[in-house]
C-alpha cells in the first residue's frame, strides 16, 4: 500500500484529499499545513507520494517541492492548485512535480493523477 | 402529544397520590428512584423541597402532594421519586408510590371532570377508565409552571 | 460532488477563521493602505475560501470570493489603489460572506443574492481595466486564435517545405517523425499547464518540431481541447503514446508516423543551422513562462512571509468532547473528595499516601483540562473593530477603537456568553458616549473619539473594561430617571455614592422602551447586560466623569466550573462560600456585637461591619445546637469596597468543589449561585455573597 503525505494549509482540503485517498486504499503518511512542515515530514516519513498545495503560509508549495526534490530526487509530488495559478503550476512542473490537480477536487481526477504518478 | 403505539395505545406509568391513582406517559419519565436525601433550598415555593444528587446531576425535587395542595404525610418505603425528562434539566416528583406500567387504549381516555381527588383541573389531561380502575393523566408542563411564571410568560 | 456532511463542520470552522483573518487584515490594510504585503494575506484567505466554497458546492460563495479575489489581485499587483470606496466594497463582500457562512452554519444552503456586491466588485475591476485598456487590447489582438480547429478523424497536419526538410533529415539520421494528436478532458481547468506537461514529456524523448495550434496559442489556451504535436524521437510509437498518457486529464492520444516522402519535397535548400530553430521555440517560450511564474511567485512569497500567520501544531477537538471530558473530570473530583474523606477516617498510611498522590495528580489534570478550555478573549474582541467602523459611519462619528489584552484567556463557557453584552456596552459607548466631531471640537476635545477596550487578568478574575472619552454620564439625569421609574427611592438615594448612582442604570426598569435607540438598545436594557455577567459569576460597575468619559468595568471569573469554597455549617445544612469573595474568617464573642440603625454590627479591625445572619435569611430549621454558643463564627466577605460578616454555626474548611447549576427550573434562587456535590454524595449549596451585601 502506497503512502501519501498530504500538504495543504486548509485542514478542510486535507480532509477531502485524505478521504479520497483512504477510500482508495492509500496510507496517509502524514499531513502538513505549510511548506516547512512538508519538508520536515517528508524527511521523517519518506512517503511514496506527496500532494502539495501551492499557496501556503511560511513556505509555499513550490519552495517545499524544490527543497524536497533537492534532497530526494525521486520524490513524487503532485501539486494542488487553484484556477488562476497556471504559471505557478508550470513552474512546479518545471521544478519536477509529477502532476497537478485543480481545486475543487474531484475524486476521480485526484485518483487519476495519483495512479498515473504511482503507475 | 400523546405518543401512541401502533394500535392506538399509550404507555403510562401509574402512581399513587393520597387515595387516587395518576398516570404520566412513560416517554416523559427518565427514571423512578427510591426516596433519598434532598438538600433544602431556601426561599423557594414550599412544594419545591430541594435538590438531590442524581448520579452527579443536581436535580430539583418537587413534592407532588404539596404541589396539588393535598395534605402532607411522611415519606416511607413506598415513596418514589419520578424523574421527568425536561429539555435542559431533569426534575423529580415525589409520589406516594409507583404502581405499574401499562398500555392504555386511547379510546379509554376521557375528558377531565372538573376536579379529581382535589387536584385542580388545569393540571389534568384526561381520565382513564378501565374495568376496575380509574386514574388521571397529568399535564406535566402545567405542573412545572410556577405561578409567577405565568405572569412572566408574556415577556 | 462527494458526500459532504462530514466536511461541513470543518468547512464552517475554517471558513470562520478565514473570515476573521480577512477582517483583521482588512482593518490593518485600511490603516496602512500602502502596505501591499497585507494584501497578500487577504488574498490568500479569499483564495482558500473560494476553493473551499467551490468544493462544497456553495456557488454564491465561490462566485463572490472569485470576484473579490480578482479585485484583491489587482491591489496586490499595484494596479488598483486602496481607496475608502474600495475598502467599503471589499468589506461589504466580507459581510456577505459572513452572512453566507452563518447561514450554512445554521443549516442553510448558503445561497444569497450576491449580484449587487459582485457588480460593485466588477465595477472596480472594470474601472481599473479601462486604464490598461489600450495595451491589453493590443496584446489580445496578437494572441487571438488564428486557425479554426481541425476535424479529427485521423491526425491531420500539414508541413511547409522547411518543416518537411527537418523531418526528412531526422528520419535519415535514424529518428522517427511522429505526429501526435492529443485531446484533453473537457473539464481540464489549467489547459496550458497540461500542454506544458505534455511538451515536457515529449522533450524527454525527442524534439518537438511543430505544434498546431502553435505553442503561443497553446500557452494562451487559445484552443478547445485538441492539438497536434509533431515530434522526432528515437522511441517506438507505442512507448511515446504511453508516455503521453502518463499525463492526467488526457482523454485521447493518437500517434502516427509522418510519411516524410509523401508530398514531394522541392529542394534541400535550407541550411542545417536553421533546422535547430523551430525545435527550440517551445523551450524558449517555456523559459519566459518560467520567468513570469518566478516573479509571480517571489512577489507572493514576500507578501506571505512578511507577516506570516503563526501556525502552531494543534488539533481540532469538538467542543462537546471537551465538555464531556470536563463532566467526567468533575465526577472524578467528587470521588476524590470521597476518597480523601475515607482515607482520613481509616488513618492508613499507605492509603493516605496513595490518595494524596492521586489528589496531586488530579490537581494537575484539572489544571490541564481547565487550560484546554481557555480561549483568548480575542475570539470575542475580534469582531468589534468592524462593528465600530460601521457604527461610527452610520452615526457620523469619528471613533478609534483601541484594543489591548486580547490575548487574555477565559473559559470558553464564559467566552460564549460575553459577546452580546459587550457588543451592547460598546454600542452604548459610541452611541451615548462619544459626541459628534463638531461637538467634541467645541468642547476642546480631538474630533476623533477614543474607545479603549481592554482585558486583563487579576487573581482568579479577568477584568474587561470599556473606557471612552465621550460625554460621560449625567448623574442628575440618572437620578431623575431612577426616581421616575421607581428604581430607587429618595431615602436610599441619599446614602449612595456616585458609583452606586451610576450603577442604577443597570437596575431592571431603568431603561424604558421609548428611549432605547436603534443602536445600543436593540430592545434590551443594561439590566440584561448585568444579568448575563452575573449569571456567569461576574459583575459590572461603571464610573464616569461628566464631560470627560465613562468606564464600564466587567469582572469575570477565570473559569466557571471548579471553584475554591469555604464550607460552612448552619444548623444541619452545609453551604459553600466562594473563596474569591472571602476577606477572612473570624470567631467573635457575642458580646462584641452591638446594634446600629437596627442592624447588628461588629467592630472589625477598626471597621464597623454589618452582620448577616444566614440562619435567618435562609430560614434554617433545627438550630438548637448553636443557641448555647457564646461565639459567632464569621465569614467576612467583600463586594467591591463593601464588607459584611456572614454569621454561620461552624466553619468546616476549604474545599475545591465543582460548581453546578441548579438548572433552569431553579434559575433565580436568592443568594444561591449553584450547588456542588460533596465527597459524601450530598448536595451543598453555593452562596452568592454579592447578593447578601447591601
Amino acid at each position: 500500500m502506497a503512502s501519501v503525505l498530504i500538504v495543504d494549509d486548509a485542514s478542510f482540503m486535507r480532509m477531502m484529499i485524505k478521504d479520497i485517498l483512504t477510500k482508495n486504499d492509500f496510507d496517509i503518511a502524514g499531513e502538513a499545513a505549510n511548506g516547512q512542515e512538508a519538508v520536515d515530514l517528508f524527511n521523517e516519513t519518506q512517503p511514496d507520494l506527496v500532494t502539495m498545495d501551492i499557496t501556503m503560509p511560511e513556505k509555499d508549495g513550490i519552495a517545499a517541492l524544490k527543497e524536497i526534490l533537492q534532497q530526494h530526487p525521486g520524490a513524487k509530488v503532485i501539486m494542488c492548485s487553484a484556477m488562476g495559478q497556471q504559471s505557478m503550476v508550470i513552474d512546479a512542473i518545471q521544478a519536477g512535480a509529477k502532476d497537478f490537480i485543480v481545486k475543487p477536487f474531484q475524486a476521480d481526477r485526484v485518483m487519476d493523477a495519483v495512479q498515473k504518478v504511482m503507475g | 402529544m400523546a405518543v401512541e403505539t401502533a394500535d392506538g395505545y399509550v404507555k403510562v406509568i401509574v402512581f399513587q397520590l393520597k387515595d387516587e391513582e395518576y398516570a404520566i406517559e412513560v416517554n416523559d419519565v427518565q427514571s423512578i428512584e427510591k426516596m433519598q436525601t434532598v438538600t433544602r433550598i431556601p426561599g423557594v415555593e414550599p412544594y419545591i423541597i430541594g435538590v438531590m444528587n442524581l448520579r452527579g446531576i443536581i436535580t430539583p425535587v418537587l413534592d407532588l402532594r404539596k404541589r396539588f395542595g393535598l395534605e402532607s404525610r411522611d415519606y416511607d418505603e413506598a415513596t418514589r421519586i419520578l424523574v421527568l425528562k425536561r429539555d435542559n434539566s431533569d426534575i423529580g416528583f415525589i409520589v406516594d408510590g409507583a404502581n405499574d406500567v401499562m398500555d392504555i387504549a386511547a379510546s379509554n381516555i376521557e375528558p377531565t371532570p372538573e376536579v379529581v381527588g382535589g387536584v385542580a383541573e388545569e393540571y389534568l389531561r384526561g381520565v382513564v377508565k378501565l374495568e376496575d380502575r380509574l386514574f388521571t393523566l397529568l399535564h406535566i408542563d402545567k405542573i412545572l409552571n410556577k405561578p409567577e411564571e405565568k405572569q412572566r410568560s408574556g415577556m | 460532488m462527494m458526500g459532504q456532511s462530514e466536511y461541513l463542520e470543518v468547512f464552517i470552522d475554517e471558513s470562520q477563521e478565514h473570515l476573521q483573518t480577512l477582517n483583521d487584515h482588512l482593518m490593518q490594510l485600511e490603516k496602512a493602505p500602502e502596505d501591499i504585503s497585507i494584501v497578500g494575506e487577504i488574498f490568500r484567505s479569499a483564495h482558500t475560501l473560494k476553493g473551499m466554497g467551490a468544493t462544497m458546492g456553495f456557488e454564491d460563495l465561490a462566485h463572490l470570493t472569485h470576484n473579490l479575489e480578482n479585485v484583491l489581485d489587482l491591489i496586490r499587483h499595484e494596479q488598483m489603489s486602496v481607496t475608502s470606496h474600495v475598502m467599503d466594497v471589499v468589506f461589504e463582500s466580507v459581510d456577505d460572506l459572513e452572512e453566507m457562512i452563518t447561514d450554512i452554519a445554521g443549516g442553510g444552503d448558503g445561497s444569497r443574492d450576491v449580484n449587487e456586491t459582485v457588480q460593485k466588485l466588477e465595477a472596480l475591476q472594470n474601472k481599473d481595466q479601462e486604464k490598461a485598456a489600450a495595451s491589453e487590447t493590443a496584446a489580445a489582438a496578437v494572441d487571438s486564435p488564428q486557425k479554426p480547429m481541425q476535424e479529427q478523424t485521423a491526425v491531420q497536419e500539414s508541413y511547409d517545405e522547411y518543416e518537411r526538410t527537418v523531418l526528412k533529415q531526422s528520419y535519415e539520421q535514424g529518428y522517427n517523425p511522429y505526429k501526435i494528436e492529443i485531446t484533453l478532458d473537457e473539464q481540464t481547468m489549467l489547459k496550458a499547464a497540461r500542454v506544458y506537461m505534455i511538451f515536457d514529456v515529449l522533450e524527454q524523448v525527442g524534439d518537438i518540431i511543430k505544434s498546431t495550434p502553435p505553442a503561443d496559442d497553446l500557452e494562451d489556451e487559445n484552443f478547445e481541447f485538441s492539438f497536434v504535436i509533431t515530434v522526432i524521437s528515437s522511441v517506438e510509437q507505442e512507448e511515446l503514446k504511453q508516455r503521453v498518457l502518463k499525463v492526467s486529464e488526457i482523454t485521447n492520444v493518437s500517434v502516427e508516423v509522418v510519411n516524410v516522402e509523401e508530398p514531394v519535397p522541392e529542394a534541400e535548400s535550407t541550411s542545417p543551422s536553421n533546422a535547430e530553430e523551430p525545435a527550440e521555440s517551445a523551450p524558449a517560450k517555456k523559459d519566459e513562462q518560467k520567468e513570469s511564474a518566478k516573479s509571480d511567485k517571489s512577489e507572493k512569497h514576500s507578501g506571505g512571509s512578511k507577516k506570516g500567520s503563526e501556525l502552531n501544531k494543534t488539533i481540532r477537538v469538538n467542543i462537546d468532547r471537551l465538555d464531556v471530558l470536563m463532566n467526567l473530570f468533575e465526577e472524578l473530583v467528587i470521588d476524590r473528595g470521597r476518597l480523601e474523606q475515607i482515607s482520613s477516617e481509616l488513618n492508613n498510611n499507605e492509603l493516605s499516601e496513595t490518595v494524596e498522590r492521586m489528589s496531586r495528580i488530579s490537581g494537575d489534570l484539572q489544571e490541564i483540562i481547565l487550560n484546554m478550555r481557555m480561549m483568548p478573549v480575542d475570539q470575542v474582541f475580534n469582531r468589534f473593530p468592524r462593528m465600530v467602523r460601521s457604527l461610527s459611519k452610520e452615526l457620523g462619528k469619528n471613533v478609534n477603537l483601541e484594543i489591548s489584552g486580547a490575548e487574555t484567556e477565559l473559559d470558553r463557557t464564559i467566552i460564549d456568553e460575553i459577546g452580546d453584552p459587550l457588543v451592547h456596552l460598546i454600542r452604548n459607548s459610541i452611541d451615548h458616549g462619544i459626541e459628534q466631531p463638531d461637538v467634541r471640537e467645541a468642547a476642546g476635545k480631538p474630533a476623533q473619539g477614543n474607545v479603549h477596550l481592554s482585558a486583563y487578568h487579576s487573581g482568579n478574575n479577568v477584568f474587561i473594561e470599556i473606557e471612552d472619552d465621550g460625554n460621560g454620564i449625567d448623574k442628575e439625569k440618572v437620578i431623575k430617571k431612577s426616581l421616575e421609574n421607581g428604581v430607587v427611592n429618595e431615602e436610599d438615594l441619599e446614602k449612595m455614592n456616585d458609583q452606586q448612582i451610576f450603577g442604577l442604570m443597570f437596575a431592571s426598569g431603568f431603561s424604558t422602551a421609548q428611549e432605547i435607540t436603534d443602536i445600543s438598545g436593540r430592545g434590551v436594557g443594561l439590566d440584561v447586560v448585568r444579568n448575563t455577567f452575573e449569571t456567569l459569576g461576574g459583575n459590572i460597575t461603571v464610573n464616569s466623569v461628566y464631560g470627560e468619559g465613562s468606564l464600564f468595568s466587567v469582572q469575570l471569573p477565570l473559569t466557571l466550573s471548579i471553584i475554591d469554597v469555604m464550607l460552612v455549617e448552619i444548623g444541619k445544612e452545609k453551604y459553600g462560600v466562594p473563596l474569591t469573595a472571602i476577606v477572612e474568617t473570624a470567631i467573635v464573642n457575642k458580646n462584641e456585637v452591638y446594634s446600629a440603625h437596627a442592624q447588628k454590627v461588629i467592630d472589625f479591625r477598626g471597621n464597623v461591619i454589618p452582620l448577616v445572619f444566614l440562619n435567618e435569611i435562609f430560614e434554617v430549621p433545627d438550630r438548637e445546637s448553636a443557641k448555647g454558643n457564646e461565639y459567632y463564627s464569621l465569614v467576612i466577605v467583600s463586594k467591591g469596597d463593601k464588607i459584611a460578616g456572614l454569621v454561620v454555626d461552624s466553619l468546616i474548611g476549604q474545599h475545591d468543589v465543582v460548581l453546578k447549576s441548579l438548572g433552569s427550573y431553579l434559575s433565580n434562587v436568592f443568594a444561591i449561585s449553584g450547588a456542588t456535590i460533596l465527597g459524601d454524595g450530598q448536595v451543598a449549596l453555593i452562596l452568592d455573597s454579592n447578593a447578601l451585601i447591601k
